[in-house]
């Protein structure tokens, strides 16, 4: 079994629940701006026909890591439920995996010298939870499942979201208005 | 493969207690892998009203996770941000962590205080002499308490001394919907029955990135069944992202579109006249009402408002047609912003009444509670001292401001400093910052002026600063007590809150405070009849069971929530004179106000010298001005800047990120420009609650600037010439100039 996210832009009202409960649980650093998870707002058109759209935007445990590709000294690996993991031991810090991750998840610490990144909460996984970010969305905007059901839940691609073709990124969006051409 | 806890915090890398924040070693001490020292805590947020359920993980005594509660009506099972973040407040190293005294006589936000660690024995024993020795002297007028009514004991502690002068920030918030609530359909509801309304008209409310969960859910799936979600808002919100339309009304202009509506929906007679002959006065009042309206027409309320007079028609009908219909009402953003606030809240009123949906489903509708006795109930009180005096905040000269009990924020800086200076001797603050007031620098003058200011607190803020003793507070995961819901209550539901840690340092309630005050200045209010004192877990197990929860508080702890289920009956008569919903509000006039609402302008219109709206707001991730130290919010949302439009940056040659001045009549800011498209071109929009001045705040302390600085505050004669009979803080209606640095 594996597992992936499936967001609805719509939905999204910018709490910032997702990011939060993400930083709580997994105890990430406050101060050195390690972001797991990231809520973003972006805008286009001009007034009085704006638009906005709020992504909220972790590691994507992608079908094909270039992360864990291009990692020289191998600290990036893949769990055979698809989870991808930065063993903290093995990593030097070089910045490659965040060099081509097209999602900016992998996070340096700049204080520890290493990379870091959203784990998908795979010990709450393990104990039959879902993700901390997820189970938090009060608006039901971020969601976690099967990849299985989410594949065809919603639409690969939106705007100001990376071409997914390169890596298949295991994420999903429904209700998305900009779906990109 | 089978992966632990502790091989996953290796992996994911980190521990807070490896940060710079060094601080916050003592608080955590390392996760322990033995889910037997793990415990799951019923519990309810404290960081907004509706108080949303939580389950805290609690391991090792140390606080690692809150998530929502299934079955909770206010939270649905769900956090938002600021509540999954609560363990930033709880662990905030900056916390105040013992009573206090200020060894430097000298007053200023500039000035250290000198602080030096007291006893609480000392600090409640200074409290209370300069309390006694105010009143013996100078009478009840000489105390001012910056204090909410409650808990209830606080409440009885205020009576029993004969308090005249209390204030709080409803005036910033609902106190206009309060007011206008009372005398029309019965009193302040909180619930709005979104998800069955087919028609939500949002005034001005960003009511989505307030994140109250039951409000953006109530929204959310209201949509998802169907209904038309309309949004008048000067800028384009999260709201208005999701609305079906937004219109970049002009700010202050609200009351005239609400009059219009009202205008095409009785010309075309498009209001629920079953629900109108019946339980609302308007018959009596048929002709005067008509009468009123007639000259509010959409093609008037098109030059007031930039809405086209089609647009304002087209929404009138729709709101009237096309079935159950609401308009919310809630405090910032909506009720306290324009001086013209009370007639917009009286216009919104009415429209719901028109709609015929005051406690009908898609309507506002008011709570079915459980009844839980207060301390009145459990230990009556003697007959309280007759209260007398003059009022520092002028709210007397607003009768029905007076009658609501409520204090007045936005005029207690003038009284304090011009109309009655040196009356007040002694002074306590609970938990409010001068970040809350309109001009704070000039807060802050007036608070140096009097003699004696106890401040209670959990952070060291500016208004700390300035006082003589602080005591250290509890906050909502300190703390226990029954938790009612009233945002969202078509059945009554409880939910328990209970300390997940106990209070840390040598932190305390206010009701502890007020029960140790009480001793030493009104005995005989805090003893029950057998003579010995008041026992605040004692008074807590009474309720519990009297509310038929559970035997003791202990046993409610582990039951957490209660529903009773029950169907939802429609009120016929409803809590005003006369027992009918009142468009036309006689005693509006009888009380120097308007029976029915007029047009009035804002309070400042652009000018020459001053040519934008300057428009504030609270970002979703915080509340108000008290989360701003919150490392884990912190992180998210610094500081502010200056939004506004990119024509009216290139009009004044700044780019993004470059600084500007902005500039009002009573004051200035310096800020970093933000560009955005989202935004009318005369506005310029400032985030609330940054610009902290303590020094004691690690992480908020100097960053940003206060909004309040170029706010004007009142003079409660200006508020009655103003026709502001509701007490509107006037917080967005402020006019400003914008330049370059």
């Amino acid at each position: 079994m594996s597992y992936g996210w499936l967001f609805d832009p719509k939905r999204c009202i910018e709490c910032r629940a997702c990011e939060a409960a993400c930083k709580q649980w997994n105890r990430v650093d406050i101060g050195w701006n390690v972001r797991y998870r990231l809520v973003r707002v972006w805008e286009a058109g001009t007034f009085p026909n704006p638009r906005t759209q709020a992504l909220s935007m972790a590691c994507n445990h992608c079908d094909n890591p270039l992360c864990l590709k291009v990692c020289p000294v191998k600290a990036i690996w893949r769990r055979d439920d698809g989870i991808v993991l930065i063993d903290q031991d093995r990593c030097v810090g070089c910045r490659f995996c965040t060099k081509f991750c097209p999602y900016d998840a992998p996070q340096f610490h700049a204080g520890r010298k290493k990379m870091e990144k959203c784990t998908m909460c795979a010990d709450r996984i393990d104990q039959g939870l879902e993700p901390a970010c997820s189970a938090v969305c009060p608006t039901g905007a971020l969601k976690w499942g099967e990849w299985k059901q989410i594949e065809s839940a919603g639409v690969a691609r939106v705007e100001n979201f990376s071409e997914p073709a390169l890596t298949r990124p295991r994420i999903r969006f429904v209700n998305a208005p900009w779906t990109a051409q | 493969m089978a992966v632990t806890r502790r091989d996953l915090l290796k992996l994911a890398g980190a521990a807070w207690t490896s940060g710079p924040l060094g601080a916050l070693e003592p608080f955590f001490r390392p996760a322990s892998p033995s889910a037997a020292a793990e415990r799951k805590l019923i519990t309810c947020c404290g960081i907004c009203s509706p108080a949303c359920g939580m389950v805290a993980t609690v391991r090792d005594g140390v606080l690692t996770f809150l998530e929502g509660l299934p079955g909770d009506f206010s939270g649905g099972g769900k956090l938002c941000g600021k509540g999954a973040a609560g363990a930033g407040l709880l662990y905030d190293p900056d916390r105040l962590k013992y009573p206090m005294k200020r060894t430097n006589p000298k007053k200023g936000l500039e000035e250290d205080p000198g602080w030096v660690r007291i006893s609480w024995e000392e600090a409640l024993d200074t409290i209370a002499a300069r309390f006694r020795a105010a009143l013996d002297e100078f009478g009840q007028e000489s105390l001012l308490f910056v204090t909410l009514p409650s808990p209830d004991i606080w409440l009885r502690f205020m009576n029993a001394i004969g308090v005249v002068n209390r204030i709080d920030h409803i005036d910033e918030c609902f106190l206009t919907d309060r007011i206008v609530q009372r005398y029309t359909t019965g009193g302040k509801t909180w619930c709005n029955d979104f998800e069955n309304a087919k028609y939500i008209v949002l005034f001005g409310w960003d009511i989505l990135a307030k994140t109250k969960i039951v409000f953006a859910n109530g929204i959310i799936n209201a949509k998802d069944r169907g209904a038309k979600v309309v949004c008048f808002n000067p800028q384009y919100s999260a709201t208005a992202r999701f609305a079906d339309e937004w219109h970049p009304i002009r700010p202050g202009s609200d009351l005239a579109v609400a009059l219009a509506m009202i205008n095409v929906i009785l010309s075309e007679n498009l209001f629920n006249q079953e629900f109108v002959d019946n339980y609302t006065n308007f018959r009596q009042y048929e002709s005067q009402i008509r009468e009123h309206f007639k000259r509010y027409t959409p093609e008037w309320a098109a030059g007031e408002s930039d809405v086209p007079a089609h647009v304002i028609a087209r929404i009138a009908r729709e709101f009237g047609r096309r079935g159950p219909a609401i308009v919310p009402a809630h405090k910032k953003t909506l009720c306290a912003n324009y001086a013209n606030a009370t007639q917009l809240v009286h216009a919104i009123s009415i429209l719901n009444i028109l709609a015929g949906t005051i406690d009908r489903p898609g309507g506002r509708y008011f709570p079915r509670t459980i009844p839980i006795p207060g301390i009145d109930a459990i230990v009556p009180p003697p007959a309280y001292p007759a209260r007398r005096g003059r009022r520092v905040d002028g709210k007397d000269k607003l009768p029905l401001v007076l009658e609501d009990g409520g204090g007045i924020f936005t005029t207690l800086a003038d009284g304090l400093l011009k109309k009655y200076p040196g009356m007040i001797k002694a002074a306590f603050f609970n938990s409010y910052t001068i970040l809350g007031f309109p001009q704070p620098a000039r807060m802050a003058e007036a608070l140096a002026t009097i003699p004696f200011l106890a401040v209670m607190d959990f952070l060291p803020t500016d208004t700390a600063l300035l006082a003589d003793i602080v005591l250290p507070s509890t906050i909502y995961l300190e703390a226990n007590d029954l938790i009612v819901r009233d945002y969202y209550a078509k059945q009554p539901q409880v939910v328990v809150r209970q300390a997940v840690v106990p209070p840390m340092f040598e932190t305390r309630s206010i009701a502890w405070v007020a029960l140790e005050l009480g001793k030493r200045l009104a005995p005989d209010y805090f003893k029950n009849p057998d003579g010995t004192w008041i026992n605040l877990s004692a008074v807590l197990d009474e309720r519990t069971r009297r509310a038929g929860l559970a035997n003791s508080f202990a046993e409610f702890r582990e039951i957490g929530i209660v529903t009773r289920e029950q169907p939802f009956v429609p009120r016929t008569t409803f809590n005003v004179p006369g027992g009918k919903c009142q468009i036309y509000v006689p005693q509006f006039q009888e009380r120097g106000g308007e029976p029915l609402p007029s047009w009035k302008p804002k309070r400042e219109l652009p000018s020459p010298e001053y040519p934008y709206y300057y428009l504030t707001f609270i970002p979703a991730v915080h509340r108000r001005n008290t989360t701003q130290n919150n490392r884990i919010l912190n992180e998210m949302f610094p500081t502010n800047a200056a939004s506004m439009h990119p024509s009216l940056a290139a009009k004044i040659g700044v780019k993004e990120g470059q600084r500007v001045r902005i500039r009002s009549r009573v004051g200035a800011i310096e800020l970093p420009a933000h560009l955005t498209e989202t935004l009318r071109p005369d506005c310029v929009l400032v985030a609330h609650g940054f610009g902290h001045r303590s020094r004691y705040l690690g992480a908020a302390g100097g960053k940003g600037v206060r909004d309040g600085d170029v706010i004007p505050d009142q003079t409660p004669e200006e508020m009655v010439a103003a026709g502001n009979f509701g007490g509107a803080a006037c917080i967005m209606d402020a006019v400003v100039n914008v330049e370059a640095v």
